[in-house]
């Protein structure tokens, strides 16, 4: 192309481009005349939702789509799972189950523009942390839940704690998948002295000598939560002023901290890259059986309780089926065998009594120990004293999130 | 039809454009208005965006994100630099010197391509992980310090694009000296050029054009790359495109992020052209 002829296209480009800029809008909402009820301003559809109602009421449907994160259901060796199979049977549905969820803030990016123009988003059940529950059932995007008519096992077998959750009050939109506790995890073949407080691994004096081998995580909550525990403030109760504290804690600590890490901590924990670091409890439960050395902490300021929920978008198609999913999830025994596999809480204590009885049965000393294993383990059924000392996340408005995240990208990427 | 194309035959060059040209708009021209339509918004995910032709977010971004914009901009000469380095001489032997084995050693050049980049460079965590088999065993020896490492370094994050895109500047290069005929270069020794004499002046002339594809080839990608920073590297080694991605999928700031992807771009056109000007003396045929 001689550059004549460039300049001629580029000029023509620039020209189309000044046009459709203007005429081309993006995103749910935008400029194209007087916008709707704005549903981010906080409150508006709170007051809407509750004139809603719920969904469910009648026969199962043949499909269910159920959107979950990897490797969080049980799984034989051909890697089906059970507890699907055992509900298509006994239902009939029909379950598409995919790992589609690796992060929360990118998964609500995917379905966001099908949820804002009202439109069904390929899902009947999606599992989303708490504040993100908090977050779309603010934005009006999930479907109300009437638990005693189609979830009635929830009510009937759940741990008391899950019945008062501040990202959800009521129960309205959500019923737990599963709980885990971020907490503090550390490798005494390089540690040489007990971890028992945040200071251990925040302090930039005490982590001096683990320079380089302290790793935090990159997931906003769980790290501005920590320093906000270390600071001795309650997370969910944080202001502003707290927030900006904690990031100086972050800020402080971070020349030591080798990177923050999303799953992939887990490797190096096991590698020997890592001396100290934050820590999912279903993680370093798995990482012990390699390594029994491993240790989980839940520090004495405290540690963060967190929930992954079960909820129904708004406009899904098979919300019946959905319900009966989660209400078969509740049933003690398939609660028991979905947590022999994933190592989380479960959010029905009663599954422990039924693992016990799983490795009475079970036919080889392997499994036995295995599943002897899972049911005494704090990490997957935790103490009440460990219970007491578990903080949640707040559920943040736009502002503070918005605010919270850029200050937290300052911490990991400067 | 065919009448009307003896016509007009002068028409026939651009109906061979056409496809390519719908490619195009569709996947480079559409995106290309999208992004800066939403750069240009305000608003967030929530509440939807609105077009406020807010023009503040390009000089915003770029004050908040300039240690990284210049950072990117650094390693991405620096691996232009070492590709170039390893690159022409692998191209120059395998051109001049591989005799019958050249289809071979031209395999072997890609074959890194049978696996998933991201696959490699997730096995260079292992590779280097501080206590693993290369550092630990030349820690136990006593060679290295306990606390060296070598993942989370700059150096890593160097490293890692330019075994990646090493690749994509020995084919080019290759293909620029396969073209050059060994007789030009005899020619030059007949008229008392040294070897040095004859390879600065002949080969390296002729190869030009393979060097400016080349260089483009891994400078534009190096710059932009997010992949080797975020597997390899940790905060202090963040790149441009790290941002880039945070600000959109973490985030949910498309605004931003739209405005920094669109600088980059320009960013990336601007040394480009500043590029080609500094090569045009040269017999440039790109």
């Amino acid at each position: 192309m001689t550059p004549h002829r460039t300049r001629t296209t580029f000029a023509i480009l620039g020209l189309c481009l000044a046009l459709i800029l203007a005429a081309c809008g993006i995103g749910p909402e935008d400029s194209a005349g007087p916008s709707p009820a704005d549903p981010g301003d906080s409150g508006a559809t709170d007051t809407a939702a509750p004139s809603e109602s719920a969904v469910g009421g009648g026969e199962p449907e043949d499909e269910l789509n159920f959107a979950n994160w990897p490797l969080y259901i049980d799984q034989d060796d051909d890697g089906n799972s059970p507890t699907i199979q055992q509900f298509e049977e006994s239902t009939g549905v029909d379950v598409t189950y995919t790992e589609a969820i690796e992060d929360n803030s990118s998964f609500f990016g995917t379905v966001q523009p099908a949820l804002a123009a009202g439109q069904d988003t390929g899902y009947d059940i999606i599992v989303m942390t708490d504040w993100m529950i908090g977050n779309m059932a603010r934005l009006g995007y999930l479907e109300p839940l009437d638990l005693a008519r189609d979830v009635p096992n929830f009510l009937d077998n759940a741990d008391q704690v899950y019945l008062e959750r501040s990202y959800d009050p009521d129960n309205k939109y959500s019923v737990p998948w599963q709980s885990g506790i971020t907490g503090i995890a550390y490798n005494p073949a390089l540690v040489d002295e007990e971890i028992t407080s945040m200071a251990q691994l925040l302090d930039p004096e005490l982590i001096e000598k683990y320079c380089g081998q302290i790793g935090m995580f990159v997931e906003m909550r769980d790290s501005m939560s920590f320093a906000m525990l270390y600071n001795g403030v309650t997370p969910a109760d944080a202001t502003i002023e707290d927030a900006e504290a904690a990031q100086q804690v972050l800020l402080d600590q971070a020349p030591c901290v080798r990177d923050y890490y999303g799953n992939e901590y887990a490797q190096a924990l096991a590698d020997g890259s890592l001396a100290i670091t934050m820590a999912w409890s279903g993680d370093v439960f798995q990482l012990q059986f390699d390594n029994p050395d491993l240790q989980f902490v839940v520090p004495e300021e405290g540690a963060i309780l967190w929930t992954d929920n079960m909820a129904i978008p708004k406009g899904a198609q098979h919300p019946n089926a959905a319900l009966a999913m989660m209400d078969y999830v509740y049933d003690p025994e398939v609660a028991a065998q979905v947590a022999e596999y994933v190592n989380y809480i479960a959010a029905v204590p009663g599954a422990k009594e039924i693992i016990l009885q799983h490795a009475a049965d079970a036919e080889s000393d392997e499994d036995r120990e295995y599943l002897e294993t899972v049911a005494n383990s704090p990490l997957v059924f935790p103490t009440q004293e460990m219970l007491d000392n578990l903080y949640s996340y707040k559920v943040l408005d736009e502002d503070e999130e918005r605010q919270w995240n850029e200050m937290f990208q300052e911490v990991v990427q400067g | 039809m065919a009448d009307w194309l003896r016509r007009h035959r002068g028409l026939v060059p651009y109906l061979f454009l056409v496809p390519g040209g719908l490619w195009l708009i569709l996947f480079f021209v559409v995106p290309l208005i999208t992004t800066a339509s939403v750069a240009l918004q305000e608003g967030s995910l929530g509440t939807g965006y609105r077009l406020t032709f807010n023009f503040d977010v390009f000089p915003d971004a770029i004050t908040r994100w300039n240690v990284q914009l210049v950072r990117s901009l650094e390693y991405g000469l620096i691996v232009t630099a070492l590709t170039m380095l390893i690159g022409y001489p692998m191209a120059y032997t395998i051109a001049f010197r591989g005799g019958r084995y050249k289809n071979i050693l031209l395999l072997l050049v890609i074959m890194p391509f049978f696996t998933s980049f991201i696959i490699r460079t997730i096995s260079w965590k292992f590779i280097l992980a501080d206590q693993g088999f290369v550092l630990g065993t030349l820690k136990d020896i006593g060679v290295l310090d306990q606390s060296f490492r070598l993942l989370a370094t700059p150096a890593a994050v160097i490293s890692g694009i330019t075994y990646n895109f090493l690749p994509f500047v020995v084919l080019p290069l290759y293909v620029a000296l396969e073209r050059i005929d060994p007789r030009v270069v005899e020619a030059a020794a007949d008229l008392y050029a040294s070897r040095f004499q004859a390879f600065i002046r002949v080969t390296l002339p002729l190869s030009i054009s393979g060097v400016f594809a080349a260089s483009l080839l891994s400078f534009i990608p190096a710059v932009g790359d997010y992949l080797n920073a975020e597997l390899l590297g940790s905060r202090n080694e963040t790149m441009i495109g790290n941002v880039i991605q945070r600000l959109y999928l973490v985030n949910n700031d498309y605004p931003q992020a739209s405005a920094l992807s669109l600088i980059l771009m320009i960013g990336i056109l601007v040394s480009v052209f500043v590029y080609r000007r500094v090569l045009r003396g040269q017999e440039l045929t790109v």
